[in-house]
């Protein structure tokens, strides 16, 4: 038979890590909203901006005439990924998803000869990477207020141009779980090095009625262009994995504070089961005690 | 009338319908009006400016930036801007936009300037 005492001590202390979670939930919640409305309203920048791009890239009709940071190197035998992940745990799947992606990726790389060199962003992704033999050449962490998610992006900005130009790295990728929902986050890669296609693609429809002049000339926008596109899609990357961090933390922890619930419940039951057992035990001994007198 | 999309990195600042939008283009200044031909360019630090009927309606300061001007939209993506009717010469030192120009010693030049002496009134 179970102990009283013991099941007691069991039951309260399910019931504060209740409330742990449950307080857990509400305040990723309320940042939730902040992250969120912060990662929509900062795509209009960034939508605008690769779409001048792409449409300055795409105006541009002998691609060797773009610079390489655009258009990647021939024969590029060095990836760089930036790997989004999350300070804290205790939201689910959140890293462990990215980093599986992330490892497949890495081999899918490794397969085709390149050499893959990483940038962690967050806590988690540096202390998982450290654990591997790649090659971890920056790490960034403490992303805890917008101003510290603008400055960490110049800063890996400013160190992906430095390594391009010391031809140290030939691809840049990004990867980062998109804010798809509250309850889906889906790991996400976003090509830099050379720039995505995809936009590209959308352009032509768009170009096909609108042909741009362009001041001062092509060469001199692209200089001033590619760094703030390289800053945007950093900082935008970083914004919706935030706001992916606080959905999954709020429904992972949501999860545990209606198991805790469910637990209590199963405890709450045996506990009073066993208790009118022993007094139903104690009585059963006074009776057959006075009997036998 | 032409739309007006004011944005900047963080958020949407500001969209309206305007008859006449003057911006400060890396070559020149030059005004965004309806049927414009599409353009691109980059913008030096200056005075920005919303007009109608010749009248200065607002002004502001940009630090920087680009736009795209199509038919009926212009969209300016902004490094910073603030509007000329919360500051003035003597409270400018205040300013966010001040602070963070520091450093940046022509659009923080362009800034005062724009303050004291504005190209368009």
């Amino acid at each position: 038979m179970p102990n009283l005492k013991e099941l007691k001590n069991r039951i309260s202390s399910v019931k504060s890590t209740r409330k742990i979670t449950s307080a857990m939930k509400m305040v990723a919640a309320s940042k939730l909203r902040r992250a969120q409305e912060l990662a929509e309203s900062s795509r209009v920048y960034a939508d605008s901006l690769s779409f001048i791009l792409s449409s300055l890239a795409g105006n541009t009709k002998n691609s060797s005439d773009l610079p390489e940071i655009l258009t990647g190197r021939e024969n590029s035998k060095i990836s760089l990924l930036i790997i989004n992940s999350s300070d804290r745990g205790l939201c689910g799947g959140f890293n462990s998803n990215l980093f599986r992606n992330a490892k497949n990726w890495i081999s899918e790389q490794q397969e085709r000869g390149k050499s893959v060199k990483i940038i962690t962003v967050g806590k988690k992704a540096s202390s998982f990477y450290k654990k591997t033999d790649l090659d971890v050449i920056a790490n960034f962490d403490d992303l805890n207020s917008n101003d510290k998610q603008l400055q960490v992006s110049e800063e890996i900005k400013n160190k992906i141009m430095e390594l391009f130009e010391n031809n140290e790295i030939d691809e840049v990728s990004i990867l980062f779980n998109k804010f798809v929902s509250v309850i889906t986050q889906e790991p996400t890669y976003q090509s830099l090095i050379p720039l995505s296609n995809e936009e590209a693609d959308e352009e032509v429809t768009d170009t096909s009625n609108a042909v741009f002049e362009f001041e001062p000339d092509k060469n001199e926008l692209l200089e001033y262009l590619v760094p703030r596109n390289f800053l945007t899609q950093i900082y935008r990357s970083v914004l919706e994995s935030s706001a992916s961090e606080h959905a999954a933390r709020m429904t992972s922890m949501d999860n545990a504070t209606r198991n805790a619930g469910d637990m209590i419940d199963g405890l709450t039951l045996t506990y009073n089961r066993t208790r009118q057992a022993f007094i139903t035990k104690e009585l059963i001994e006074i009776i057959s005690g006075a009997e036998a007198v | 009338m032409i739309n007006l999309k004011v944005v900047s990195p963080q958020k949407v600042i500001f969209e309206k319908e305007v008859e006449m939008a003057v911006l400060p283009g890396a070559e020149g200044d030059f005004a965004a009006m309806p049927n414009h031909s599409p353009f691109i360019s980059s913008l030096r630090p200056g005075q920005m400016v919303i007009m109608s009927a010749n009248k200065v309606d607002e002004s502001f300061f940009v630090s920087g930036g680009l736009v795209m001007l199509k038919e009926k939209v212009c969209e300016v993506l902004v490094d910073q801007i603030e509007s000329l009717s919360d500051v003035n010469s003597s409270n400018y030192q205040q300013s966010k936009t001040f602070q963070e120009l520091e450093g940046n010693e022509t659009a923080l030049g362009t800034f005062e300037q724009v303050l004291n002496n504005p190209p368009y009134k």
